[in-house]
């Protein structure tokens, strides 16, 4: 199953954050490549998900450099705004606008930033609640719909902005136990499509089956890289063996 | 099924519980029992001897103020639009209950009963058939294909209302403007000032929640200076400083009184409409801003979609409130010498020797106008939040 990894498509130097006085992240270097899958563990406030969130300037990084497909981000809103429309993001707590229905949440960004017609969007919105396997909520609000479904409706808006890359911040660290299962199963079915994907997950199960490489974080930093029958089998540093022997 | 027997017993019991069941029971019920009688009395002997002559030989004057005797028919078409409209958007959107509309209705005929005349019982006729044939009428285009028509010429309707109101007293030489007044000018200034002030309050309240320096200065300095000063104070300076800045251009420093009040009024209303719709913005979690920004979305479409919506809603009973505050306060423009309803109310018992110390009758019936208007507004504002709640967290 092992799937042709193309060429480099995210790249990040030596980026630090900094919320006041505390550095978030301390200069973390990495570079994802095309349809790769990479998750990202660590222990919490490692800066995991702040090293996700510079990726698509939700955090504006103080120092280093990001580029996503050939765009510096900076302070430009035109690359910003290349950046984002290549970067599709689904959260730990969903934030769908719970004022809209589920076929709106879609629908908005795709005619509202790619200037598509109503009628355009709504298709592309319902072949992608099929595709997530929940077409027939389309018509009812968010708050009608269960933990998994309004993630996998939330998985869908990011989809219907045609992303390159998908960051996913914790998306089942907010679910029922038995609804991670049906998140994790359109996130494979992504994974297996050739999408581009950085997951900050606690899902083991998930993050061995499908990535194709694992990035350890630890106050700020990333501790170590590799495969995931790397991790498994003979980590390296101790913080890592550490970490691992508490989640497993 | 068997009727319950009345348990002499029970309620003997439930009695001593509840209204003598300690020394401090016995002092309460013993102390309210005074203050009820005590009012129930004094209504009672008010009402016996209340003579409400004083408000209906001076209907006109309540209602329409000096606005002169041949221009009277104006205020009619004036309010058989708003009938209109009203009772249609009451078909399009509401689902009353009954209570809601023997709420209404009492509300209609409150007033009719006490301005009722024989002269205009054909108008009363009219407005009682428009009324009811717009409100069945678009219940049932509602059920048609043609909803959404039906839905989107009443808010254009709603919106054309004011400018609507106003040609019909302007046209075919109306009177002057400052003759304008009674419960018709409280209530024009009151929905200028919310048609004006609430837009403006929104672009206030979004100004000052900016990062941009200078738009955030601007605004705040707007919102503390017009909500620093009392309104009596801004109405003054509208009537002696604003001709004196306003150029001499287009007869723009003469400007009727009543203008140059609707403009203190918009002011005044947006400065705190703001003020409650920046709390409304605060209320909204980041998430719903990092989601939109994470979908590329502008920050006019951020705004006018996701923030404003779910914070205009969170607020509408603080915004409601202001409304009815603002209508009240409309009352203040006497200090322009215009004759608004409570300005009537205070003067016509003085105008007649045979009304002397009739002022209670006629600031109850002032007092009774503005409370059917509140009270329909604010049982509107829940009806409005109601419905709204559907897509809800």
């Amino acid at each position: 199953m092992k799937k042709k990894i193309g060429k480099e498509i995210i790249s990040a130097e030596n980026v630090v954050k900094k919320f006041g006085d505390f550095a978030a992240l301390k200069g973390v270097t990495a570079k994802i490549f095309e349809k790769e899958v990479v998750v990202v563990l660590g222990p919490s406030g490692s800066g995991k998900s702040t090293f996700i969130r510079t990726i698509n300037r939700l955090e504006p990084h103080n120092s280093g450099k990001i580029v996503v497909d050939g765009v510096e981000i900076n302070d430009d809103v035109k690359n910003l705004q290349k950046v984002r429309s290549n970067v599709g993001m689904v959260f730990q707590q969903f934030n769908l606008f719970p004022h809209l229905s589920v076929l709106r949440n879609i629908t908005l960004a795709p005619q509202k930033v790619k200037g598509l017609s109503r009628a355009e969007a709504n298709d592309v919105a319902m072949s992608l609640l099929e595709r997530v396997g929940i077409p027939e909520q389309a018509e009812k609000f968010p708050s009608q719909l269960s933990g998994g479904q309004q993630q996998r409706v939330a998985i869908a808006r990011a989809l219907a902005m045609q992303p390159k890359i998908m960051l996913f911040d914790e998306p089942t660290s907010a679910l029922d136990p038995e609804m991670i299962k049906e998140v994790l199963e359109v996130m494979t079915e992504l994974a297996e499509s050739g999408m581009t994907m950085i997951c900050v997950t606690h899902e083991m199960g998930f993050a061995r089956s499908v990535a194709d490489r694992f990035l350890f974080f630890d106050e700020g930093l990333i501790v170590e890289e590799g495969t995931p029958e790397h991790f498994f089998k003979n980590p390296k540093e101790e913080r890592t063996k550490l970490f691992l022997s508490q989640i497993l | 099924m068997t009727t319950p027997k009345i348990n002499f017993k029970e309620i003997k019991d439930w009695t001593i519980d509840n209204f003598f069941g300690s020394k401090l029971g016995i002092l309460l019920t013993l102390f309210s029992t005074i203050l009820i009688v005590y009012f129930i009395t004094a209504i009672f002997s008010f009402l016996s001897a209340a003579e409400w002559e004083v408000v209906s030989i001076n209907k006109r004057l309540l209602l329409l103020g000096r606005l002169p005797e041949e221009d009277t028919w104006r205020a009619w078409p004036i309010f058989w639009l708003f009938c209109f409209i009203f009772c249609s958007s009451i078909g399009a959107w509401g689902n009353p209950k009954k209570r809601e509309l023997l709420l209404l209705l009492l509300a209609f005929l409150m007033p009719t009963a006490i301005f009722f005349s024989m002269t205009y019982i054909v108008h009363i006729f009219m407005t009682i058939i428009i009324g009811s044939v717009s409100y069945l009428g678009s219940k049932i285009i509602r059920k048609t294909t043609y909803s959404r028509v039906l839905k989107k010429s009443l808010i254009s309707l709603w919106i054309l209302l004011i400018p609507l109101a106003f040609s019909i007293l302007i046209i075919g030489g109306g009177p002057q403007s400052n003759l304008w007044g009674g419960f018709l000018l409280n209530i024009l200034l009151a929905s200028v000032a919310v048609v004006a002030g609430f837009p403006l309050g929104i672009l206030m309240a979004v100004g000052r929640s900016t990062k941009l320096p200078v738009i955030k200065t601007t605004c705040t300095v707007y919102i503390e200076t017009v909500r620093g000063a009392p309104l009596v104070a801004w109405l003054l300076l509208a009537w002696f400083v604003l001709p004196k800045f306003l150029p001499n251009l287009f007869g723009l420093n003469e400007i009727s009184v009543v203008i140059r009040a609707m403009i203190v009024l918009s002011f005044f209303a947006s400065a705190y409409i703001a003020e409650v719709i920046r709390g409304g913005l605060q209320s909204i979690p980041s998430g719903q801003l990092e989601a939109a920004d994470a979908l590329n979305l502008g920050y006019v479409d951020k705004m006018r979609i996701i923030v404003l919506p779910q914070a205009i809603r969170v607020v509408i009973p603080a915004i409601v409130s202001q409304f009815i505050g603002l209508f009240k306060d409309t009352s203040l423009v006497f200090i322009l010498a215009l004759t608004d309803l409570l300005q009537v109310g205070r003067i016509i018992p003085e105008q007649d020797p045979k009304f002397f110390g009739k002022q209670i009758e006629a600031l109850l019936v002032v007092a009774s106008l503005f409370w059917v208007v509140s009270v329909v507004l604010s049982n509107l504002s829940s009806r409005i939040e109601k419905n709204l709640g559907i897509g809800t967290r």
